[in-house]
């Protein structure tokens, strides 16, 4: 799926969380229980059944009473990460769904290699597969290989998707979300699922070029390729304008939603070298360090 | 609303097929192209918010501006024609006046021709839309033609130029310009039921009579001119080697005019004289022009702000003056004798009648009783001749018999009176008429061959009288074309001729006649038709000039004042085409009082282009419009 040097370089990322990790198990990322730990939290009075290692002995010397210090731990960072396997994702060549696959196996592999917990959906208007959680680098191939097997196919129902699967409980943890966000229902629904649950979220638009700057006969009939409604319209320059601002508004207001709930959102070209995009453009946007 | 163009049911025929074709084709669009796109979400929120709006308004807008260009053009072929618009079709005659007097220049430097073209124009330009135009000349310049479009009939008025001759109104249209008999030009049939109206642009001096319905448009303005009337050359009686020329100047202005004459001729400086002519009046003066030898001769008058240049040259031609070798075949005769050695130029030679064909000896004879058996190689006098083969027939004797009436004119007779002439005895010939005569009325065998034989004889030597008897017998005759010939119908011993104080005069005359070159002959400006079939006619510079035969006779167009010459296989003749009428050269007596001119050129907005010319333009600026819009996507 990736070349040996781009697996080198990722080696060296960690996915970023602006919140503490909420994971059970041991890992690379702060959280907020204080136990063993390597960073300095704070100050108690000892209470019986406290752990006598933790004491402070200079503390005791000086005073003459008995104070425990405290570090934070550090747990692993439960990964969800949704990949949009609709069919307007899978539509023409430079394929979204492709890009899609790249990044989210990309971003995986971030996360086996801190040892966090991967977990894999493919959504189109409901859950379509899943891979149950993955730890540890050895896992890697599995989670290729079920990136591998996506084929794209059906409606877009981000909201459905996503409250289908958070029905079940689930740590919470970082949402990594890769969608070209055309969905007839809307992108603030599903939004609306991901703050229920208070994940730390990561929004990953996929956009084709055509999508941009389509370029379109005089006279058009346009077939969605997920609804299969045909519009016919006379393409004319106006149009045209209206169409770019039109979308540079929905992307605006999706990025804009994202920005004001402290999530993170990128945007991901189909015809930009997806090794800049992960190396140089997530890490600018502060999605990997 | 009528139109010009079709009919009025095919018209609104083709306005509605041209609409409905329109509307047609906009619903019968080919269907665009297909295309699959990952989604339409997008697009269909653009949609949502223009298209309800602009793309039905932009498809409707599209479908009227076509509509408007397809029935604009149909509309313009129909030729519509909208009173309110540019008024009345009207078949519009208009008569311009390019007699010579239109030529006259104004105070402007214009002419009066050019002004006349251009209120002509006016009245053209005025006139309805769909009306017609039938443009005519008083000189009839224009070739007869029907009623024509407002171009045509623009560019015809251009070609329309000053031209002598008898200036006449010609019958035009449905109804006629004056009172006459069958329309000139015009096609009556093909005109639709548009009223006609009649214009004559004019200076009014020609003598032309309007109808009543006749608008007369004047472009008189009086103008300064002096011109020569008469120039009229002449021998002086009883020596015909000398000649003088009367020339009278008239002044057509009120004020006097000082004038200046110059006459020119060959073979002596020339003949200045100054004159000064009171206004409205007549001056003239005879000149010796012996001095001058054999040539053209011209007259000129010069006097200041002259406005009308065609009258002021005037031109003759003077003839040769040699001696005469004249051959006498006489039995003898003292009072002939005698005469003729009254003639100074002339050089007698009494001979027999076989030496008179020697070739290149004498230039004329007199034959007196004596007849030779053939034609002579010279012109000649035969005085009582005998019966020949190719002499016209005799008619019986007369006896006591006196010369009743000549013709005073013929080159002949000039200044000889014949009043006291007694003739005992005459044996006339008959006249070529009189032999015509006699075939007519002929209805036997015999006289038929008499009557040929009289009709050859006839065209061998056309014979006229020009002095009869009392019984309308011919007394002398003479012939009319081809080599000349003299005859006197008695002896002289039969008469007292001989013996009256004109005979030497007679002698002169006659001799003169036989030997000298045609006179030239005097023509007015215009067209000019000379008897002669086939004839090359040169101007004064050697140039040749068109030239129409019409029945045996040649036609030529003299615009100017000149001297012609005619060369017709043997024959020459010379022609001298001056203006020479007072009529012409008073060109400041306009007889024509002017129509009102605030109603002459009819009603009609200048400026204002036909209907089918708007919507030609209209359809053009929809054109450009749809052409503009389309390219902006404004339409569809």
């Amino acid at each position: 799926m990736f070349s040996d040097s781009f697996l080198r370089q990722l080696q060296l990322l960690t996915l970023v969380t602006r919140d503490r990790a909420h994971g059970q198990l041991r890992g690379a990322h702060r959280s907020r229980r204080v136990g063993t730990g390597m960073v300095f939290a704070d100050y108690r009075p000892y209470s019986e059944g406290d752990n006598v290692r933790h004491v402070d002995w200079g503390i005791y010397l000086r005073l003459d009473r008995l104070i425990l210090r405290m570090f934070e731990e550090e747990a692993d960072l439960p990964t969800y990460i949704f990949v949009d396997v609709s069919q307007s994702m899978d539509h023409g060549r430079n394929s979204k769904l492709d890009c899609a696959r790249q990044i989210a196996g990309a971003l995986a592999y971030v996360a086996l290699l801190n040892h966090d917990r991967v977990n894999l959906a493919a959504f189109a208007d409901g859950l379509r597969e899943m891979l149950p959680t993955r730890r540890g680098r050895h896992q890697t191939g599995s989670v290729f290989s079920f990136l591998a097997g996506l084929s794209g196919g059906g409606r877009t129902r981000m909201d459905t998707a996503l409250r289908r699967y958070f029905s079940v409980p689930r740590t919470r943890g970082l949402v990594v979300l890769i969608s070209d966000f055309l969905d007839p229902a809307g992108f603030e629904q599903a939004i609306a699922v991901l703050r229920r649950f208070r994940h730390d979220v990561v929004v990953l638009q996929v956009i084709n070029p055509a999508e941009l700057d389509p370029q379109l006969p005089e006279e058009v009939v346009l077939v969605d390729a997920e609804e299969g409604t045909a519009t016919e319209f006379e393409v004319t320059p106006a149009l045209l304008t209206a169409y770019r601002d039109t979308f540079e508004q929905h992307a605006s207001a999706i990025e804009g939603s994202c920005r004001r709930f402290g999530w993170g959102y990128a945007r991901a070209l189909t015809d930009a070298p997806f090794e800049d995009l992960v190396l140089r453009s997530f890490r600018e946007q502060g999605l990997l360090r | 609303m009528k139109f010009l163009g079709l009919a009025a049911g095919p018209a609104w025929l083709l306005i509605a097929g041209s609409g409905i074709a329109v509307v047609l084709l906009y619903l019968l669009k080919p269907s665009p192209r297909r295309l699959v796109v990952a989604s339409t979400l997008i697009w269909q929120r653009v949609l949502r918010e223009r298209k309800h709006k602009s793309e039905k308004l932009r498809w409707w807008i599209s479908l009227l501006l076509a509509l408007s260009i397809a029935l604009a053009l149909a509309f313009a072929l129909t030729r519509p024609e909208i009173a309110a618009v540019s008024g009345t079709a009207e078949d519009r005659v208009v008569v311009i006046d390019n007699s010579p007097s239109m030529a006259a220049r104004n105070s402007d430097g214009s002419t009066r021709l050019k002004n006349a073209i251009d209120r002509a124009g006016e009245i053209v330009r005025a006139a309805g839309a769909g009306s017609r135009f039938l443009i005519a000349d008083t000189m009839r310049q224009l070739p007869a033609t029907g009623f024509e479009p407002r171009a045509i009939a623009l560019a015809r008025l251009q070609s329309i130029e000053s031209r002598a001759g008898t200036p006449r109104i010609p019958e035009a249209g449905r109804a006629p310009v004056h009172d006459g008999t069958a329309p000139e030009l015009g096609n009556a049939a093909d005109s639709p039921a548009n009223p006609l109206r009649v214009w004559l642009v004019t200076d009014g001096v020609a003598p032309l009579q309007p109808s009543a319905e006749t608008q007369v448009i004047s472009v008189f303005q009086p103008a300064p001119n002096v011109g020569i009337t008469a120039f009229d050359l002449r021998a002086l009686p009883g020596d015909p080697r000398r000649h003088e020329v009367f020339i009278e100047v008239t002044n057509a202005a009120p004020a006097p005019a000082q004038v200046e004459l110059l006459l020119s001729g060959m073979g002596n400086t020339p003949v200045s004289r100054v004159l000064r002519v009171a206004g409205n009046a007549t001056s003239s003066l005879v000149l010796d022009i012996s001095g001058f030898s054999e040539g053209p001769l011209r007259a000129a008058v010069r006097a200041e702000a002259d406005a009308f240049d065609l009258d002021d040259t005037a031109y003759a031609y003077l003839p040769a003056r040699s001696r005469v070798r004249l051959a006498l075949v006489t039995p003898g005769n003292k009072d002939l004798a005698r005469a003729l050695r009254l003639l100074r130029h002339v050089d007698v030679e009494r001979v027999s009648i076989a030496r008179v064909r020697e070739p290149g000896r004498f230039d004329a004879a007199i034959f007196d009783r004596e007849t030779p058996s053939q034609a002579p190689r010279v012109p000649g006098l035969l005085i009582a001749p005998a019966r020949a083969p190719w002499l016209a027939l005799r008619t019986d004797e007369v006896t006591d018999t006196r010369v009743e009436r000549w013709e005073a004119t013929h080159p002949l007779l000039s200044g000889v009176p014949l009043r006291d002439v007694l003739i005992d005895r005459a044996t006339p010939l008959r006249t070529s008429d009189e032999s015509i005569a006699q075939v007519d009325t002929t209805t036997g065998r015999a006289d038929i061959r008499t009557g040929l034989e009289v009709g050859n004889m006839a065209s061998a030597m056309a014979l006229t009288a020009v002095a009869r008897g009392p019984d309308n017998e011919a007394l002398i005759l003479a012939t009319q074309g081809g080599r000349r010939f003299a005859v006197l119908s008695f002896a002289l011993d039969a008469s007292n001729f001989a013996l009256q104080p004109g005979f030497p005069g007679f002698l002169a005359n006659t001799v003169d006649w036989l030997t000298r070159e045609p006179r030239a002959q005097t023509q007015q400006l215009g067209l000019v038709r000379l008897p002669l079939s086939g004839a090359r006619v040169l101007d004064f510079d050697g140039r040749v000039v068109p030239t129409t035969e019409v029945s045996g006779a040649t036609l030529f167009d003299a615009t100017r004042p000149g001297l012609y010459t005619a060369v017709a296989r043997d024959q020459r003749s010379r022609i001298a085409v001056n203006l020479l009428d007072s009529r012409v050269t008073a060109i400041n007596v306009s007889r024509l009082k002017p129509t009102d001119p605030a109603a002459a050129t009819g009603a009609r907005t200048p400026g204002m282009p036909d209907p089918w010319t708007m919507l030609l333009l209209a359809a053009v600026a929809l054109l450009a419009v749809e052409w503009w819009t389309y390219h902006r996507r404004l339409t569809v």
